[in-house]
């Protein structure tokens, strides 16, 4: 046994070894671009490319899987994944909810309650079973080198761009306006009633897998990784005076193309002619926030993968059309769903909003269509 | 491996092209309108878009 440990221990200690030529360049790149942010773009720019470095650097590390967490409760009754995200939505509302209440300057991630909304979180926790990430993981994943969310990331751009051009006539399919639990209950109301509600998802996912949540028994990636992203979304809340968001920046992204190649006429556009979306697409990216954390994410799964690269799972022609296919319609579907995971999950519930509550078990039920797809095509 | 740090090097090359051609063409960033550092307790309201927002 413990030949075995001195094994493992010489092993690790080789590939971070290895790591480091690969991560001295890039450590460079990152502070030349936080400089270069902070002199030429703007300071709290260059603060939230840091919180973003973070937060790819935690979800890579950490293996922070929202798409596999759900995957394994289903197929193979393990909660693990679905416990450490539950443990992050509670750490991240008792962080934020108290924010919420007590800086007006804040504001929550607060969806309507839409046709669209379950159209869309249905559609999106069905491909992204398909695509085998979401819109945080397929970020990760392309900055660890992935092959398949490389080539999804302008799709899902793309998609998010055209949901976006779409959503008004989606919306008068049938909307309720946002409800925020912050803003109702008050921040210890708020924070009592999610706590419930995640204790009560705890005991369902407990009593369908056969397995407690008990955190001693967690694997430890899960904890740190729930711990370190609930402060970095926490950060960002502070510093961008919004919560963490993936979708919104893949969709300005297109936006900008396509506009620039004159295929888009943002004026005609009921979305993009609102001020605050036009005066966005005028300005550069970096000073869009969602945008410069998704740079952050992408340069922080980077640095995680240069101790771990990854030998790339070879796929069929059939597995690239479907995948791809998957990605765009996983952007499309995130903008009618008031965001992925993330953006409508994570912020939704962790800020309050009804909507995160509505997202998970639409999503969840287009999960379990997913699985089915993605055993069909052998993913 | 050689091909997977090869993607890698095309992913990074045409993000930081696509970025450097956004700035390039994006209007002159105006300092003097910087947001605040910290939006909280700033007095300023958050400014920026979100995918939860319906406009």
């Amino acid at each position: 046994m413990n030949t075995l440990a001195t094994s493992l221990d010489t092993d690790a200690a080789a590939r971070r070894a290895r790591a480091w030529p690969r991560r001295l360049p890039l450590a460079a790149a990152v502070l030349a671009l936080f400089g270069w942010l902070l002199w030429s773009v703007s300071a709290r720019q260059a603060l939230l490319l840091l919180v973003g470095v973070g937060l790819g650097g935690v979800l890579a590390g950490a293996r922070f899987g929202f798409t596999t967490g759900w995957r394994v409760l289903v197929e193979q009754r393990d909660p693990s994944g679905v416990y450490g995200q539950l443990l992050l939505l509670a750490l991240l509302s008792a962080l934020s909810m108290p924010l919420l209440a007590r800086f007006p300057e804040t504001t929550a991630a607060l969806g309507p309650l839409s046709v669209s909304l379950l159209v869309g979180a249905f559609v999106f926790g069905l491909c992204m079973q398909i695509a085998d990430g979401c819109g945080s993981g397929t970020l990760y994943k392309a900055g660890l080198g992935v092959p398949l969310n490389m080539a999804i990331l302008p799709l899902f751009a793309l998609g998010s761009f055209a949901g976006s051009a779409h959503l008004n006539g989606w919306l008068a399919l049938g909307a309720l306006p946002p409800v925020g639990l912050v803003t109702s209950l008050g921040a210890g109301g708020a924070l009592a009633a999610t706590g419930v509600a995640l204790a009560l998802l705890a005991l369902g996912v407990g009593l369908w897998s056969g397995q407690r949540l008990h955190l001693g028994r967690l694997p430890r990636r899960w904890l740190w990784g729930a711990l370190g992203l609930a402060l970095l979304a926490a950060l960002n809340l502070l510093i961008a005076g919004q919560p963490w968001g993936v979708v919104y920046g893949f969709g300005l992204w297109a936006a900008k193309a396509a506009t620039a190649l004159g295929l888009f006429d943002p004026a005609a556009n009921a979305f993009w002619s609102d001020p605050g979306h036009a005066e966005r697409l005028s300005q550069t990216l970096l000073l869009d926030v969602t945008s410069i954390t998704n740079i952050g994410i992408l340069a922080g799964a980077l640095w995680v993968s240069a101790r771990r690269p990854e030998p790339p799972r070879p796929l069929t022609s059939a597995q690239w059309a479907i995948g791809l296919l998957a990605g765009f319609a996983m952007g499309y579907s995130s903008r009618l769903a008031f965001g992925c995971n993330v953006g409508a999950m994570v912020s939704g519930i962790s800020t309050g909003s009804l909507h995160g509550w509505l997202w998970v078990p639409l999503a969840f039920a287009g999960t379990l269509v997913g699985l089915r797809v993605r055993r069909r095509f052998g993913f | 491996m050689q091909g997977t740090t090869m993607r890698r090097w095309a992913f990074w090359l045409l993000l930081t092209g696509f970025v450097a051609w956004d700035f390039a063409s994006s209007a002159p960033v105006n300092l003097r309108l910087e947001p605040p550092l910290i939006t909280a307790g700033s007095g300023s309201p958050a400014s920026g878009g979100h995918c939860a927002m319906p406009k």
